[in-house]
């Protein structure tokens, strides 16, 4: 019996605790919902049920729409060359036997210690002098160079874990390195390809000053320095604007969570927001 | 003859397969590192000439006004995040760890991850919005009981602009940390658990004199992390209160952003980036050396 009365205190609290954490948004749920004269009535209040529940939403989405499709358009074009890039230099350095292995591995481990704080600014001079400020390859060719060394140990470790008779029998039916890794070991890494693909987007989704500083023209802004900019413009004296596109920013990958929850949690959990 | 030529070719085969990967940490990771450290001994600003000025921009930041206030912030900040990190998440996942349903486990563990699609410019701002505010969830709570005199703006009030941005996030139970701890409870095997209540170790005790040394990992790994996290980050900074009021919030990380953006000193803000990295650097060698781990203990025969 005490036993029982244990797992519902541990229920209450966790349950306590988890509406603190969700009550904001909760309040930004509300809130958007409302008009702006509701809103300056008071703080706490139901919205009122009606077509104006989604005017909101409406302005919001006007704003945010663009850089929606960017941060899309960006997140894709990242995502897949970091799994290609990653998954080729994993399989070489799993599979292959040549000069340098260890070094040149060593070598992309030791980029992982380099802060980001330090090469900001050179970084952005150093892309300013390339001719790339304002488009989609001055955040695409970063992210890449920096997310494809996560990629690399990621896939390296799982391809490490693969049975080598698996490619010693392929190897005696003929099959050059090009095969083994398109047709037996790409098919064979989807639950990895999951998790680096997820940590890839969550990074780019997130990634606000790097945005924010390299592309100044309106037309490249992603969901990040788009809504700090909306946030800065006059727009934000519109609470309820405001409060429905910060709904409509985290609804993609809300919609990504729900649909691959599992590679999900594996994704944030594989060590991938190491700094 | 001919086996040696297949040789050489499949060496350049792979030396052509990793070249993207080489040409990508060449050109975006390993120019911006040297040229991070050259930019740091001149006075350069966009548009202009590269001046050489040796160690002046590092001898400057030594009397720098937000050296102080900004280092004691960072340190403020270190330790808060440090306090933070290796209780609340740890407790939550233990409590979770407790539950008897795996279906409920799995159901909490889900729930708590889900303020992580909110993306982080969002979240502050939501803070920022809705939550300081003049008519926030703060000031409008206390309004409701009656308690006008109380209401302030909070991250504009000098007294309790520092605590306000350290409370964002309250209780600080979302994400991935969570989930962190839950992995290295779940690895402790079902018989250190039998023999602890054997030993009649039960509740807290237990807890702290069972689970606790062994994921010690766990929270070097989160030390880590948030010492990294912490000694570069000022997006909140940037976001929330531009290091204001005066410099009450300033930290190192982004004073150099303002060098190098607003005031266009490019040279000065590159030095003050190498110290930061320099820091990382041996905080990261500190606590890999002196902080132990569960192995390390195992390995002593603790």
């Amino acid at each position: 019996m005490k036993r029982r009365w244990d797992q519902l205190a541990i229920h209450a609290i966790l349950i306590f605790i988890l509406s603190l954490t969700l009550a904001p948004f909760v309040f930004v749920i509300d809130n958007s919902m409302r008009t702006n004269s509701e809103l300056n009535h008071g703080f706490f209040g139901l919205p009122k049920f009606g077509k104006q529940m989604f005017s909101a939403y409406a302005n919001a989405w006007e704003v945010l729409r663009p850089y929606t499709l960017n941060t899309i358009f960006v997140c894709v074009v990242t995502g897949i060359g970091v799994v290609l890039v990653g998954s080729v230099s994993a399989y070489v350095f799993s599979r292959c036997q040549f000069k340098g292995r260890e070094l040149l591995l060593l070598a992309v481990l030791a980029f992982m210690m380099i802060p980001g704080v330090l090469t900001l600014v050179p970084s952005f001079l150093w892309v300013k002098k390339l001719g790339l400020l304002n488009s989609h390859w001055v955040l695409i060719l970063p992210y890449m160079a920096g997310g494809q060394v996560f990629a690399i140990f990621l896939f390296k470790s799982f391809f490490d874990g693969l049975p080598s008779e698996l490619f010693e029998s392929a190897r005696m039916d003929g099959a050059g390195h090009f095969t083994l890794y398109w047709n037996m070991v790409l098919p064979l890494s989807k639950s990895v390809i999951a998790v680096v693909g997820i940590v890839n987007i969550l990074g780019t989704w997130n990634n606000f000053l790097w945005p924010f500083i390299t592309n100044s023209d309106a037309k490249y802004h992603v969901i990040s320095s788009g809504l700090y900019l909306m946030h800065q413009s006059n727009v934000a004296s519109n609470f309820a604007t405001m409060f429905a596109a910060y709904v409509l920013a985290s609804i993609p990958l809300l919609v990504l969570f729900l649909y691959a929850t599992k590679p999900f949690m594996q994704g944030v959990t594989s060590g991938a927001f190491k700094a | 003859m001919s086996v040696r030529r297949s040789n050489f070719a499949s060496t350049t085969a792979i030396y052509a397969m990793l070249s993207p990967t080489f040409l990508l940490l060449a050109v975006f990771s390993l120019v911006p590192f040297v040229w991070a450290f050259v930019t740091s001994f001149f006075d350069y600003e966009v548009g202009g000439e590269f001046r050489f000025v040796g160690m002046d921009n590092y001898t400057e930041y030594l009397h720098d006004p937000t050296l102080l206030p900004s280092f004691g912030n960072l340190l403020f900040l270190t330790l808060f995040g440090l306090l933070v990190v290796s209780t609340v998440p740890l407790a939550i996942a233990k409590l979770i760890f407790c539950l008897k349903s795996e279906r409920a486990r799995y159901l909490y563990r889900v729930l708590f991850l889900i303020p992580i699609v909110v993306p982080g410019v969002a979240g502050m701002m939501i803070w920022q919005g809705m939550i300081y505010n003049d008519t926030g969830l703060l000031n409008e709570t206390l309004r409701l009981f009656g308690r006008e005199d109380l209401t302030r703006g909070w991250l504009s009030d000098p007294r309790t602009v520092l605590w306000a941005v350290v409370f964002m996030g309250f209780p600080f139970a979302g994400g991935i940390n969570i989930l962190i701890y839950y992995a290295g409870l779940a690895g402790i095997s079902e018989s250190i658990h039998e023999a602890a209540e054997l030993d009649g170790a039960r509740g807290l005790i237990k807890f702290l004199k069972v689970d606790v040394p062994l994921v010690l990992s766990q929270v070097k790994l989160l030390t880590i992390l948030t010492v990294i996290g912490t000694v570069q980050g000022f997006e909140g900074m940037f976001i929330l209160t531009k290091g204001g009021p005066g410099f009450k919030t300033m930290v190192p990380g982004l004073w150099m952003y303002m060098n190098a953006f607003s005031f266009q000193r490019m040279g000065y803000a590159c030095a003050i980036g190498v110290i930061l990295f320099l820091l990382i650097l041996g905080l990261t060698v500190l606590n890999m050396k002196y902080f132990r781990s569960t192995e390390d203990l195992k390995a002593e025969g603790v």
